[in-house]
């Protein structure tokens, strides 16, 4: 569920800036890093924690789009990404310094446990992650498709220049998309930093189950990546428990060349004029 | 190339042996090291536009290509391991260079993913996260490992600048910028970026064994993802396309962390800032800076011209296209002969682009044939079909210069057909009456031309004959007074139905 929250803000991100946004998987990290410095100091308990980090890693997202993103509209979608990998090295490279490379536990979000629910023993984390990341799914599907903020989101993401022209505000479409992803990457970081811990290196792999998911998911459709990233979470988790964990990621590498072998365009294909 | 570059580029190494502890040889080693890399990545990224996230991997599958087969090839392991990579990347180049730019890039991360599993995980291979060791005494060091890297770069670099200063390179930025106009020139754009791909994997590869030759030993970390990144990010730095690029940036990136030790990761800090500040602010990199661009030539359209050779005739027979369930195109037939300029008028939406398209094979007919002499067109390539001497322009909404290089572009071809796509929009009135008077002189070279246009009064004025398509149907062939009068042309513009 973690996972759908990360492909959610990637997704965000991809459809707003035109371009794949290499840096979102450190934002999730940064999203950990903070939750575990702020959890620290302050000792606030998880669910009030939530909204420090979703607000920090907002604000990130209006600096991602600030500073890699609107700079580079009019330049080949190359030059967004090559921005955005200097920027996810600028962030890793930042929590090394000032966290240093050993990885960090992130306090829990609802206390550390289990719960008995009809018999079973259910991890209190694991509830509470799918319990948020539903509700934010749900959340973000409503700002989409039910308000007039969310259909600026999407005439912006389909053709900008049509949306320029009808008189949306572009720029600050843009921005907001990125701060919306920046702060669904912070609760993914949040989240997941628990049982995962947290370190500046795991950027990357965050980032590429994300670009998988929307891949597979159908290239700019925001429910798809979300379905396909659930989906890479349980075929992973399966797969690991069966042949261990590098197989598990070995295959899923391999099942993505394959599909991109048979159908160029994505496995369901993508509506012309909307390539990145 | 600039007698400073020359300089540059041939100094280190011999400041290294003259004057250098062996600490900075090994420097200088690693620099060129990982400017053959950077040369490479430029090959793909910076002259096709291309990100490819594999480069990195392909590094060290040279390193260990370079390491597994130095017991039975010993010496002859530094050109293994080029072969490995460029192998692997000819294997893998069919099904992913197809790809639109983020589903390559991701193609290519994934591929390199695999790789870096594969380094970590068989162990009965690769040795596992502890690597190999113990080959050190086998393998070239030392200064000799040094003159064949950068003997090998400098060759590489003299090259690289000589081949993208001239046709090459042209041909290039049209196939990054334009990727239909260079078809229609008669680029092959696959095979192109296969070359480009292969090679830049080679490089790759012996970068790689020269690096595990120098280390003395080759683990999981020579094929991951922050080899990748230095590369790219000092590539982008240096500057992507200029000859010297790979050569500044891999001179940066070796030097700055020796510069400022104490810094730790600081140095990797602040090299990505760099990066980001020179995508934003400098797209041509540092050397890019030092060196402006020369100024590129506009295509001039020429005072006279002479008699083309070539083809004859040009025939459509019933060509059909489909666009889900609409048909753009259905059953157009007509002939175009050398030394005649045919108009094609209609409505907007009446498939007159669409028709230039599928003749210049940029779109496949769904039915019907094209026949240049006798030789069956409706099946070939656009890249193809351009060198049978079909030359295209496409539509332009700019400046007058722009529409004139367009042309010029065409003609420097000498096609003996000429598909133009509203060459007078936008166009004033002097520069209407210039465009009559060439195509004239076109047609008494001797080109046959298919010209699209609004203007009914030019086309009047310069066709020897007019075609008018409304939804898809030739509605109306003849000469210009004829089809002007006709009714279902009148009623086509007017929108009345036919």
């Amino acid at each position: 569920m973690a996972y759908a929250l990360v492909a959610l803000g990637f997704v965000l991100a991809l459809n707003a800036a035109g371009a794949v946004n290499f840096a979102h998987g450190d934002l999730v990290v940064l999203g950990g890093a903070v939750a575990v410095v702020t959890g620290g100091w302050t000792g606030l308990p998880g669910p009030l924690l939530l909204p420090v980090v979703a607000l920090v890693l907002g604000l990130a997202g209006v600096i991602a789009a600030r500073v890699a993103i609107l700079p580079l509209a009019r330049r080949p979608p190359e030059a967004t990404f090559v921005a955005t990998i200097a920027l996810a090295a600028i962030i890793e490279q930042g929590l090394t310094v000032t966290l240093g490379a050993a990885p960090r536990t992130v306090p829990a979000f609802a206390g550390s446990g289990a719960v008995d629910v009809a018999g079973f023993a259910l991890g209190r984390q694991p509830l509470a992650i799918v319990g948020v990341g539903t509700v934010l799914v749900a959340a973000v599907w409503f700002l989409l498709e039910r308000t007039q903020t969310g259909r600026r989101m999407r005439a912006v993401a389909s053709d900008r220049y049509m949306a320029r022209a009808v008189g949306i505000p572009v720029g600050r479409t843009v921005v907001l998309s990125l701060a919306l992803a920046g702060a669904l990457a912070g609760i993914a970081g949040f989240l997941l930093g628990h049982q995962f811990l947290v370190s500046p290196s795991q950027g990357g792999g965050h980032m590429l189950k994300a670009y998988i998911a929307v891949a597979l998911g159908g290239w700019g459709s925001v429910p798809g990546a979300a379905a396909a990233a659930l989906a890479i979470g349980v075929f992973e988790t399966v797969l690991a428990t069966w042949l261990g964990d590098a197989w598990a990621s070995a295959v899923l590498y391999i099942v993505v060349l394959a599909v991109l072998a048979v159908r160029p365009s994505g496995l369901f294909g993508e509506p012309a004029g909307r390539r990145a | 190339m600039r007698r400073f570059w020359l300089v540059l580029l041939i100094l280190p190494p011999l400041l290294a042996l003259a004057v250098l502890p062996p600490f900075g040889q090994r420097l200088v080693t690693l620099i060129g090291i990982y400017a053959l890399l950077g040369l490479g990545y430029q090959l793909v990224f910076g002259q096709l536009g291309a990100l490819n996230l594999a480069q990195g991997a392909l590094f060290g599958v040279g390193a260990y290509g370079a390491v597994l087969t130095i017991p039975s090839l010993g010496d002859a392991s530094v050109l293994a391991a080029p072969l490995a990579a460029a192998a692997i990347a000819a294997l893998v180049a069919g099904p992913i260079l197809r790809l639109q730019s983020h589903y390559f890039a991701l193609a290519t991360l994934a591929l390199a993913a695999l790789v870096s599993l594969i380094a970590v995980n068989a162990e009965s291979l690769t040795g596992g996260a502890n690597g190999l060791t113990g080959f050190g005494s086998a393998s070239a060091h030392g200064k000799l490992l040094m003159a064949v890297v950068w003997i090998v770069l400098i060759a590489s670099v003299l090259t690289y600048a000589r081949l993208f200063s001239g046709h090459l390179g042209e041909g290039a930025r049209l196939l990054r910028e334009a990727p239909l106009a260079a078809a229609t020139l008669g680029i092959d754009g696959a095979r192109w970026r296969f070359t480009a791909f292969v090679t830049g994997a080679a490089f790759a590869g012996f970068a790689g064994a020269c690096s595990a030759s120098l280390n003395g030993v080759v683990s999981p970390e020579v094929a991951g993802f922050p080899i990748m990144v230095m590369c790219l990010t000092s590539v982008v730095v240096g500057g992507v396309r200029h000859p010297m690029g790979a050569v500044l940036g891999a001179g940066l990136a070796v030097c700055l962390p020796e510069l400022f030790r104490g810094l730790e990761a600081g140095w990797l800090l602040a090299y990505a800032a760099a990066t980001l500040a020179v995508v934003l602010w400098a797209p041509q990199g540092l050397a890019g800076l030092i060196d402006q661009p020369p100024a590129r030539a506009v295509p001039v359209l020429p005072e006279q011209f002479v008699p083309v050779r070539g083809a004859q005739r040009l025939t459509l027979d019933r060509v059909t296209k489909r666009f889900g369930g609409v048909d753009a195109l259905s059953d157009v037939s007509l002939t175009i002969e050398r030394g005649e300029v045919v108009g094609l008028i209609g409505p907007n939406g009446s498939g007159k682009t669409t028709l230039l398209n599928v003749i210049s094979g940029l779109e496949c007919a769904d039915g019907g044939t094209i026949v240049l002499d006798g030789t069956h067109l409706e099946r070939w390539p656009a890249h193809l079909i351009a060198r049978t001497g079909l030359g295209r322009t496409f539509q332009t909404p700019v400046a007058e210069a722009t529409r004139a290089a367009e042309l010029a572009r065409v003609l420097q071809r000498q096609p003996a057909f000429l598909l133009l796509d509203e060459p007078a929009a936008g166009a004033g009135e002097g520069e209407r009456e210039r465009l009559v008077l060439l195509l004239r002189k076109l047609r008494d070279a001797g080109h046959g031309v298919l010209i699209v246009d609004h203007d009914i009064e030019l086309l009047a004025k310069a066709c020897d004959r007019l075609v008018c398509l409304d939804r898809g149907v030739v509605v109306a062939v003849g000469r210009p007074g004829e089809v002007r009068q006709d009714p279902k042309v009148q009623a086509s513009f007017l929108g009345l139905a036919a």
